[in-house]
Parts: structure tokens; C-alpha cells; sequence
């Protein structure tokens, strides 16, 4: 193993000691205790909260705003096959081959993704005025990620270069707003039992 | 040099200590800023004020908590955005969560995380209450209904005269002596509360609702002493003072033997009531309690009262009280007993659990410092009234009943407001 290698796999233990110490402090402090509780069962709604309530149909914020939406879901997507190309990366040699060059490409898609969300931010006023220098940091280094994470898949040289940005993220993630990737889990737990104990979630036919 | 000393600020910041669960840490540790939740929020729509987007009202309590509980807001606050808890933060909390925000919870499941907008909300009242910056408008409202148990401070006498002159209207429209309104008596099935709004200024929708009772057959009464089924405390944050409130409705359960307690026509109380209440006294609700819309309902489908829609010809609409339908789940059931009473129902768009706020909410009638950006916000509800086509619109919340009037008055709509116990003590077929 290289240093760069090195240096990624601390900055992963890093991330991974952090967010296990977050979710440890959410499942210590576990749900709501609700004395108004209803003889509902709760567990459609939270399903219901993972699921239909995510739906594009559902959310104002995602049928009004369907390019940054669509964007989102991009990179998103482009950041979970980003990690899971960097877990198989550390353990051994660059993949190389016929899958790299799509693959690549479709990280290189949503790496634009996460530019075209970046200038919205800059350009959107009142984006501009909600966002803190950890929004703009948080998102150039999952877009440098994704990128460089094409870059290594096609030309294996850029591999230091990789490797470096990648341990850059880790070492961010748990601080900045990137650990959202855990608590939003917890918030749509949380949004589903509200909205199924007060039988609002899941809808119900009328 | 701020007025906010240390041990003032400490009370503030107490909201983020001995945390009972997870639900407040996770939803000051999920947003990311990612701004589309703006236009779900009627006050940025209709004003287009970025600072009243509802991500910059949960990011006032979140900056806060990063400040001083997250490594990187106590290490470089200016890059993750962490606020100190100082005379600035605070006088842009008491501007923005308590006089931009009706807690309607409309953004709740619109954000694309899913954050529990109005509790944070909610959080950052409730720190605003413990250093006592509560506006005074709204704090006046909480101590009148703590010093004499009314949020109007009526005072006993002048109830009871109410009361009893509405008892003579009934005696006479229905031409039946036992048509009472029944005061304090024990025993009984069920306790009614009322809005103190209605004795106030709109007793006839007691009359329509003793009507209904009396329709039905009903064992009820109201009690003098304690009938006010709202909470502003719930509002200005003060848990306290909420809870002593909600006592004393529990208080008078037991002290009147009641079965049931049917909760008035007010979409706030509901919830503070139904919801809120176990959770501030700790216990279960050792009684049956249900809204008088799920009462009616009850009635109509257990056939103790029957309705006439040929009586109401009007197009009709219904305004979703956002306590009572979103955050209360009662959706489905005002339909149920329109479609019953009417015979030409129309929807707004959007409606139920989307439906927007009037602008009435949040103890926003009670913060006259307020009332113009009130009244601004509920030029959507206007427009939303006024493409219905209706003549009458119905909404089981006399907050609402309020606003409403208000914007009719104000953005000249010529609709007729009513409650569901007037409409439906309109179409009752009586025995
Ligand atoms: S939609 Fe939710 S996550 Fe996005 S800015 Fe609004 S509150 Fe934050
Ligand atoms: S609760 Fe309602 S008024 Fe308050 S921020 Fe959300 S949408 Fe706006």
C-alpha cells in the first residue's frame, strides 16, 4: 500500500469512528416517549416515510424543482457508486477493463451534477444567503470525489491524486453537513412516527 | 454591550441539554441547505422575503446548537455558520419564529430530508420563553387564560348570561323546554369546551352545536369553570405554563365524572390538547377524547342525527385548519359530514393535509405587532377562496373563523364563514 492509501484508510476509521459515535448518541436517545400514543401502528407510516412520501409526486420540493431534483438524485447516486468503487479500490489494484469507461462516464455525469447544484448556490440569492462556507466545501469535495474517482478509473496515474481527495472527504464528512448522510435517515424515522401516530401519514384513501 | 447576561442565555440554551430523545438532534443535524422548501412556506410566497424561508428559521436554532455543541461550530463557527447565542440571534428569533411562522408544519413533508420543521420551530419558542422574550402580545394571551382560566378573560357571570340567552333562543327555535344548555353538571357523557371566541362574539355556534347535541340525544353539559379548549402556551413555547392549561381541563374531567371530552371546533386546541397534553402531564388519558368534527361524524354514521343538503345550495368550500388535519390527522371526516349537508362541496387546491395556512395560526391573531404581515401572507388563502367560486366557506377552527373573516373583510371575497356545527345545525333534520 501506498501512503495515499495509508492516509485514506485512517481518514475512513476516521469517518466511520465518528458517525458510529453519532448513531450511538441517536439509538442511546432512542424515539420519543408519546403518552398520546394511538392504537395505530406506526410501522406503515414510517415505511410509508422512506418510500411514497420521497416520491417526486408527493414532495413540493421535488415536483417544483425537478432539474435540481433529478440533479440530486444524479449525484447522490454518483457519490454511493463513488464509495463503493474507493472500498474495492483500497483492497486492490485500479479496476481497469470494459466497465471503467461507462462507469467513468456516468460519474463524470453526475460530478456535473454536483457543479450545476454548486453554481445554483452561488448564483441563487437566496440559496446564496442560507449557505455556509461548509455547503460549498461539502460540495466540491464530493464533485472533486466523483470526479477523480472517473479520472482513476481511466487513467490509473491520477491514482495519488484520488486517493488524496478521497481522504480530504473522510476526514470532512463527520464534521461538516456531509453527516446528514446519517440523520436523514433519523429524520424521516422521526417524520414517519409523528405523522403515523397522529394518522396523517400514510394517506388514507378518501 | 447585550442585555442577554450569561445566566439568561443559559436558560436558552437549556433546550439543548438532558435531551429526552433523539428527535431534536436530528433535526438540528440534517439540513443541508439545500433552499427547496421556500415555496411551501406562504409567508416566502407571499412576501418573497428570503430571510422567511424555512430552512433560515431552522437554521437560527441549528446555528445556535452547532455553536455550542458540535466540535466544528466551537472550533471555526464562521465556516459550518455557528451563531453565538447574542441580543442579534435573539431579536431575529422572536421576528422570525415567532412573528413569520404559523407552526402550520406545511414544509414538514415537503422538506427533502425530512425535518420536523415546526418542532424545531417550536424549540426555538421554547428558548425564547425560558429567557422571557415571549412577545408581550402573545404572553398577555397566556397570563389572561392563566389568571381567570379564559384566554378573553370573560368573566363567569357574563358566560353563564351568554349561555343562558342562547338556552332561550333554543328553547324557542326548537319549541322544547328540555332544549338546555347544560352548566356543570356531573355525570354526564360528555364535557364540551368551547373557544372562548364563541361566547365572545359568536354564541350562535353554541346554539348549533346544543342543537346537534340535543338532535342526538346527547348526555352532556359545560362546565363554568374551566371550558377553554385552547392553549397559547402552546404557542409562545412556555411548556409550564402549557401544561398547567391542559391540567385544568383534566381536572375538570375528574372533578365531573365525563366519559368523554369533545374538544371544540379549534384546530390548536385540538392538537395542544389531544396530542400534547398526555405528554406534558406525563399520563395517558385515563378518558375518551375526540373532536367535535370526529363527534359529529360519530352521530351522522351512527344515524342519531340526520341532515338535509337540499337546504344549502351554495357552493361551499372547506379551509383545512393546519392543527387539526396536518398535524392532527382529521382529514377525511369534515368531508364525510360536508358531502352530507351540502349539495355543492368543491375543494380548494391544494386541500388537506397540503392545504395552506390562513395566516391565523401560531398565535399569530394574538401578536397585533404582527397584523400587516398577517393579513399580507393570507392573500393566498384569498386566492385560493376566491377560485372555489364559493359562497360559504367552512372551517372547523374558530382561529381560522377569525382570519378568515378578516381577509374576506380585507381582500373583499363576499363569502359567509361557518364552523361545522352551523353548517351542519343548518341542514339537521330535527326529531
Ligand atoms: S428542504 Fe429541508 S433540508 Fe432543504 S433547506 Fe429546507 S429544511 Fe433544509
Ligand atoms: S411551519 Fe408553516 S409558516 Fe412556519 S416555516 Fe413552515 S411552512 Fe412556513
Amino acid at each position: 500500500m501506498a501512503w495515499y492509501q495509508y492516509l485514506t484508510l485512517i481518514s475512513l476509521l476516521f469517518c466511520c469512528i465518528v458517525c458510529l459515535m453519532h448513531l450511538f448518541r441517536l439509538i442511546r436517545l432512542g424515539s420519543p416517549v408519546d403518552y398520546a400514543t394511538p392504537g395505530v401502528k406506526t410501522g406503515p407510516a414510517i415505511a410509508y416515510s422512506f418510500t411514497g412520501a420521497m416520491s417526486p409526486v408527493k414532495k413540493e420540493s421535488a415536483y417544483l424543482h425537478l432539474p435540481t431534483y433529478t440533479a440530486g438524485i444524479l449525484f447522490h447516486l454518483g457519490s454511493f457508486l463513488s464509495m463503493i468503487i474507493l472500498a474495492v479500490h483500497l483492497f486492490s489494484p485500479i479496476i481497469t477493463g470494459f466497465l471503467s469507461w461507462p462507469v467513468a462516464v456516468f460519474l463524470f455525469a453526475s460530478g456535473t451534477c454536483g457543479i450545476s447544484i454548486l453554481v445554483k448556490r452561488i448564483i441563487k440569492s437566496s440559496l446564496r444567503n442560507l449557505s455556509s462556507p461548509d455547503d460549498y466545501l461539502s460540495n466540491i469535495l464530493v464533485t472533486l470525489f466523483q470526479l477523480a474517482t472517473a479520472l482513476s478509473l481511466i487513467l490509473p496515474a491520477a491514482g495519488p491524486v484520488y486517493f488524496v481527495v478521497s481522504a480530504i472527504l473522510f476526514f470532512w464528512f463527520p464534521v461538516g453537513k456531509l453527516r446528514h448522510a446519517l440523520y436523514f435517515f433519523a429524520a424521516r424515522y422521526h417524520l414517519g412516527l409523528f405523522y403515523g401516530r397522529r394518522g396523517v401519514w400514510p394517506p388514507k384513501p378518501r | 454591550m447585550g442585555t442577554l447576561t450569561d445566566p439568561i442565555k443559559n436558560k436558552g440554551l437549556a433546550v439543548f441539554e438532558d435531551l429526552p430523545d433523539s428527535r431534536l438532534i436530528t433535526q438540528l443535524n440534517s439540513c443541508v441547505h439545500c433552499g427547496l422548501c421556500a415555496e411551501t412556506c406562504i409567508y416566502y410566497l407571499a412576501t418573497g422575503d428570503e430571510r422567511m424561508i424555512p430552512a433560515r428559521k431552522v437554521d437560527l436554532v441549528a446555528s445556535i446548537y452547532r455553536r455550542y455543541h458540535t466540535v466544528a461550530g466551537k472550533l471555526f463557527p464562521a465556516i459550518v455558520k455557528a451563531r453565538d447565542l447574542d441580543d442579534d440571534t435573539a431579536g431575529e428569533m422572536v421576528d422570525l419564529l415567532y412573528g413569520a411562522c404559523t407552526m402550520c408544519g406545511r414544509c414538514n413533508a415537503h422538506c427533502s430530508i425530512g425535518i420536523d420543521i415546526g418542532f424545531v420551530i417550536r424549540t426555538g419558542r421554547t428558548m425564547l420563553s425560558n429567557m422571557g422574550m415571549v412577545p408581550a402580545t402573545l404572553q398577555s394571551t397566556v397570563d389572561a387564560a392563566l389568571v381567570s382560566g379564559n384566554n378573553m378573560s370573560i368573566p363567569k357571570e357574563e358566560f353563564i348570561d351568554t349561555l343562558k340567552w342562547m338556552e332561550e333562543e333554543l328553547v324557542d327555535e326548537l319549541n322544547d323546554p328540555q332544549a338546555v344548555i347544560p352548566l356543570d353538571q356531573p355525570g354526564k357523557r360528555v364535557l364540551y369546551t368551547l373557544n372562548p371566541r364563541e361566547p365572545k362574539f359568536f354564541p350562535l355556534s353554541i346554539a348549533a352545536m346544543a342543537k346537534i347535541f340535543y338532535a342526538a340525544g346527547e348526555s352532556w353539559t359545560l362546565s363554568t369553570r374551566m371550558y377553554d379548549v385552547t392553549n397559547y402556551a402552546y404557542f409562545s413555547g412556555n411548556i409550564n405554563e402549557a401544561s398547567v392549561i391542559a391540567n385544568r381541563l383534566w381536572d375538570e374531567m375528574s372533578a365531573l365524572k365525563t366519559q368523554a371530552l369533545v374538544l371544540a371546533e379549534c384546530g390548536h386546541g385540538s392538537a395542544a390538547f389531544r396530542w400534547e397534553s398526555p405528554n406534558y402531564l406525563h399520563q395517558k388519558f385515563p378518558f375518551e377524547v375526540m373532536t367535535s368534527v370526529e363527534w359529529i361524524a360519530r352521530y351522522l354514521r351512527q344515524g342519531k342525527i340526520k341532515l338535509d343538503p337540499s337546504r344549502i345550495k351554495e357552493t361551499v368550500t372547506l379551509h383545512d385548519p393546519c392543527n387539526l388535519v396536518r398535524n392532527g390527522g382529521i382529514i377525511h371526516e369534515q368531508r364525510y359530514i360536508l358531502r352530507q349537508c351540502v349539495e355543492n362541496f368543491v375543494e380548494m387546491n391544494p386541500c388537506g393535509s397540503d392545504n395552506y395556512c390562513c395566516g391565523g395560526g401560531g398565535g399569530q391573531l394574538a401578536m397585533s405587532e404582527y397584523n400587516e404581515r398577517r393579513i399580507k401572507i393570507a392573500g393566498i388563502k384569498a386566492d385560493q377562496i376566491r377560485k372555489t367560486g364559493a359562497k360559504i366557506v367552512v372551517t372547523p377552527c374558530h382561529n381560522c373563523v377569525d382570519q378568515i373573516s378578516q381577509i374576506n373583510f380585507h381582500y373583499k371575497l363576499n363569502v359567509q364563514i361557518k364552523t361545522i356545527a352551523e353548517i351542519v345545525a343548518d341542514a339537521l333534520i330535527l326529531p
